[in-house]
């Protein structure tokens, strides 16, 4: 009985582990079996090498953290449906591997290890027996010293980078946050944990054996999660009814229609399975939209002379030079030449399919040039992915409304504010609470509020994003890119879906952050907003450049006149 | 290894590889229609073969010789229950998830899909894990190749031998195979499945009977499944649990062939059961590492392959 117990608390450990990559970071991980496995058999093989217990277990989870981060990163790239299918892949590849080398699990029978097992620490001379209640207690302080852990690792930055991770992970990518090594991380965690669960249950059962840690178990732990994954704070506790409750039912029926056991246990998981995507529906509704309970930091005073970084006031920020981009056979950019400077609006119009948002997403990092240079002040940064893009300054805008659902105006300018000066290992340093943290967070919180002030946002920081208006998401958008820190936007069209008001107080975000000293590329089509607002335009054709210069030499540019605006005067089409 | 050797691991990896093509054909027809990974599709195989073998003999199979209408209706039982088995997983475990007009499955509830497949394939392997309760059993072959000589087996060039059986596997599953993309290619069905994996919402607005097609082509995957079963499982003690890592094998064929040909997954299949049969053959892998390398093949590819974009295995980056 209390055996069983330990067993099981054992395994929501795993639970709690596996709900980092599931449950926050987004993705289906069907392999959480296979990294309790290196627990299981690492602890027996290191200890017979001759560890001591403790060292024996922290060496497997280390090693099990490695081979994590490592699968999360060959997935990371992926869709979630084949996410689960290279993960579900990998846990038969291990569960192939431990039946068909029997020198590493010991064969059906598996590797067995003495029971109940002791703990002899040399410094304090004491020596503790591992009894089942031992464990009961190990292994309910380990699942409450997790659970503390992760919400309040969900409360800090890590909290805000798991939420873009999962509901946006394009958009996160854009304002700086490693997605692949933030998910790979969660992965490397999560095995970690899978690794200690194992351990836990090999020293408890005295035995490690492949048939325990098959690709079966990886399914229920999975869907121990889904069920959890519900609800954040007793979701793990539902969770844990599915594992305690599997077994015996499966026993009851067993025995009552006279079947093997683990068959009915299989068909339980089975029936769980299919109910999990059923059932989620119906009990998120029930449960209601939880309001996130982050707390609200007061809009500080106005400081004099706010704007934080001195960007110099003149001088090519962002330059294009000869820019080629052909996306298979086709060329949807030639030579294109352009220069953005500082405290500078620059507009690039042209006709749909002239290639603007192309050129915005070469110059972002997001798609690699074939041919020509990227400068950044300078520095030639040809190649440079979109994450180095933002660490020099450089972000961009989406043309559509990418949401945040859950993240009220406030935290999603902060995500820009973390995405665009990362502090290193910053989830492990608030987790440990250091001090320097809270100077970070401090100054942090003074560049969201530039940021939401410089966009008149302030006001909204705390609302819910569906309670905005359409104008105001897309001013939101503006208030995340500018929040990275970033010396050059790149705005894809920021004025659509706003009304004539909303284009007005865009007009004036804009031209406040040029005075700032920011220099920014606008692709729109709005030529009203255009003509009031930019000190230079570039109008693209088929991929080229067909005229440059101050809005007026454009708008008087016949070729301009002719092949994109007809025959329309651009002074008479304001209003 | 010699030559004679070489040609005889060749021939029956080609054998192997027939099967696996097949699967994987199945399987590339059912991803092109719907984006969805059939991840019951190996335990479909699996489970046509045993039910098929449990109607005709009555009880738990042994390897016993047939008469000639036992065989016919094992055959024609295994197929069909391979066909039945991936239509009721389409209707129960996938169309519940899929979105209505589009049908692809990139916009439905994907992790309902992947659990409803999931939870398909564990209670095939466990329903029929309660009748059977050995590890593996040995299946009577319907096809009775091995009759053909006095033997069953022919020589080799350079000493090797090679079971008549395994060439007659060869060539029924590269005929049914190769008839069966041809089909797809000439047929009005065939025409259609191919409008509606380009563009299932523009195939509808047209007229044509998506979720009609969408599951013929599952019968179709089910019974390719089913005939596959047949090809390979009277070489082999076949158990109830195989039908998991079959399936990802055929997976890692159908990537090979880069997903969503249906002719390139009847050359990925042939390539991987090649491959494995080389594995098996070789004095320093042997067979061992016959389950272990394919699966970390399909990883490799799925990971590091060329085509995930444009076939929807990776994110896009907007």
């Amino acid at each position: 009985m209390i055996v069983d117990l330990a067993h099981h608390l054992y395994l929501l450990i795993a639970v709690l582990g596996l709900a980092l990559p599931v449950s926050y970071g987004g993705q289906p991980v069907l392999c959480q079996g296979a990294f309790l496995a290196v627990g299981s058999f690492g602890v027996v093989h290191l200890e017979r090498a001759g560890l001591p217990l403790a060292a024996a277990a922290f060496a497997s989870a280390v090693f099990a953290a490695f081979a994590g981060y490592l699968v999360g990163l060959l997935t990371a790239r992926l869709r979630g449906a084949a996410v689960a299918l290279s993960t579900w892949a990998f846990a038969w590849l291990v569960y192939a591997l431990l039946r068909a080398f029997p020198a590493l699990s010991g064969g059906s029978q598996g590797l067995v290890r003495p029971s109940p097992a002791r703990l002899h620490s040399q410094i304090f001379d004491v020596t503790i027996t591992l009894t089942p209640l031992v464990h009961v207690a190990v292994a309910g302080s380990v699942c409450l010293l997790s659970l503390a852990a992760v919400a309040r690792l969900n409360r800090g930055p890590a909290g805000l980078d798991w939420a873009a991770l999962r509901e946006a992970p394009a958009l996160a990518t854009s304002l700086g946050v490693p997605v692949l090594h933030r998910r790979a991380a969660l992965f490397a965690t999560a095995a970690a944990i899978a690794a200690v669960s194992g351990a836990g249950i090999t020293v408890l059962l005295g035995v490690a054996a492949p048939s325990d840690v098959s690709p079966l178990l990886s399914l229920q732990l999975f869907v121990a999660v889904l069920i959890g994954g519900v609800a954040r704070l007793w979701g793990p506790v539902l969770g844990l009814l599915v594992i305690a409750v599997i077994p015996p039912l499966a026993d009851a029926l067993a025995s009552t229609v006279g079947l093997p056991s683990e068959r009915s246990g299989g068909v339980l998981t089975a029936l769980a399975l299919v109910a999990v995507p059923f059932l989620r529906g119906p009990i998120e509704r029930l449960a209601g939209r939880w309001p996130e309970r982050a707390e609200r930091p007061r809009e500080p005073a106005e400081l004099s002379g706010e704007s934080a970084r001195a960007a110099s006031r003149e001088g090519v920020m962002l330059a294009a030079q000869g820019l080629d981009v052909a996306i298979g056979e086709t060329h949807i950019l030639t030579g294109v030449d352009l220069e953005v400077r500082a405290g500078e609006v620059h507009a690039l119009i042209g006709p749909n399919g002239s290639g603007k948002t192309t050129a915005l997403r070469a110059l972002a990092g997001a798609l690699q040039p074939t041919g020509g240079r990227i400068l950044v002040e300078g520095t030639d940064v040809t190649g440079a992915g979109q994450l180095d893009m933002v660490r020099r300054g450089v972000t961009r805008t989406f043309q559509h409304t990418v949401g945040l659902e859950r993240l009220c105006p406030y935290r999603q300018v902060l995500l820009g504010v973390r995405g665009g000066t990362p502090v290193p290992f910053a989830a492990v340093r608030h987790l440990l609470g250091s001090v320097s943290v809270r100077d970070h967070a401090a100054a942090a919180d003074r560049e969201a509020w530039r940021a939401l002030r410089l966009t008149e946002l302030a006001e909204r920081a705390f609302d819910r994003p569906r309670e905005l208006g359409a104008g105001e998401q897309r001013l939101l958008q503006v208030a995340r890119a500018v929040a990275t820190g970033a010396r050059v936007l790149l705005l894809d069209e920021p004025a659509v879906g706003m009304t004539g008001p909303e284009r007005a107080t865009l007009s004036r975000v804009l031209r406040r952050l040029a005075e700032g000293g920011t220099a920014i590329l606008l692709v729109e089509h709005d030529l009203a907003l255009v003509h009031g607002v930019a000190d230079r335009i570039t109008v693209l054709e088929r991929g080229r450049v067909l005229a440059g210069g101050s809005p007026e030499s454009v708008a008087a540019d016949p070729a301009v006149r002719r092949v994109y605006l007809g025959d329309v005067d651009l002074s008479s089409a304001s209003g | 290894m010699s030559g004679g050797v070489a040609l005889q691991a060749f021939l029956s990896g080609l054998a192997l590889g027939a099967a696996y093509g097949l699967i994987a054909m199945g399987f590339s027809l059912v991803y092109r229609l719907t984006r969805v990974i059939a991840f019951a599709h190996g335990d479909l195989v699996i489970g046509g073969v045993f039910i098929g073998v449990l109607m005709v003999l009555g009880s738990t199979p042994v390897a016993a010789a047939l008469d000639v209408a036992p065989s016919v209706g094992l055959a024609v039982l295994v197929i069909a229950a391979g066909a039945a088995l991936s239509a009721g997983v389409y209707l129960i475990a996938v169309r519940p998830f899929l979105p209505a007009a589009g049908h692809q499955s990139n916009r439905g509830d994907v992790l309902g899909w992947v659990a409803g497949g999931l939870a398909a394939g564990l209670l095939v392997r466990e329903v029929l894990g309660l009748v059977l309760t050995q590890d593996a059993y040995a299946v009577p072959d319907p096809l009775r190749l091995g009759r053909l000589t006095p033997s069953g087996v022919l020589q080799l060039p350079g000493g090797g031998t090679v079971a008549v059986r395994a060439l007659g596997v060869i060539g029924i599953g590269l005929a049914v195979g190769i008839l069966v993309e041809r089909l797809l290619v000439v047929t009005r069905t065939g025409t259609a499945m191919k409008a509606v994996s380009e563009d299932p919402t523009a195939a509808a607005l047209l007229g044509l009977p998506v979720r009609r097609l969408v599951l013929i082509a599952f019968v179709v995957a089910g019974a390719l499944g089913g005939l596959a079963g047949l090809l390979i499982s009277p070489d082999r003690s076949l158990g109830v649990d195989d039908g998991v890592i079959l399936g990802l094998k055929a997976i890692a064929a159908a990537l090979l062939g880069g997903l969503g040909s249906v002719r390139g997954a009847l050359a990925g299949g042939l390539a991987l059961g090649v491959i494995e049969s080389f594995i098996v053959a070789s004095s320093v892998l042997g067979p061992r590492y016959a389950d272990v390398v394919p699966l970390a093949i399909l990883l490799i590819v799925l990971a590091l392959g060329r085509q995930g974009l444009r076939l929807r295995l990776r994110e896009d980056p907007e």
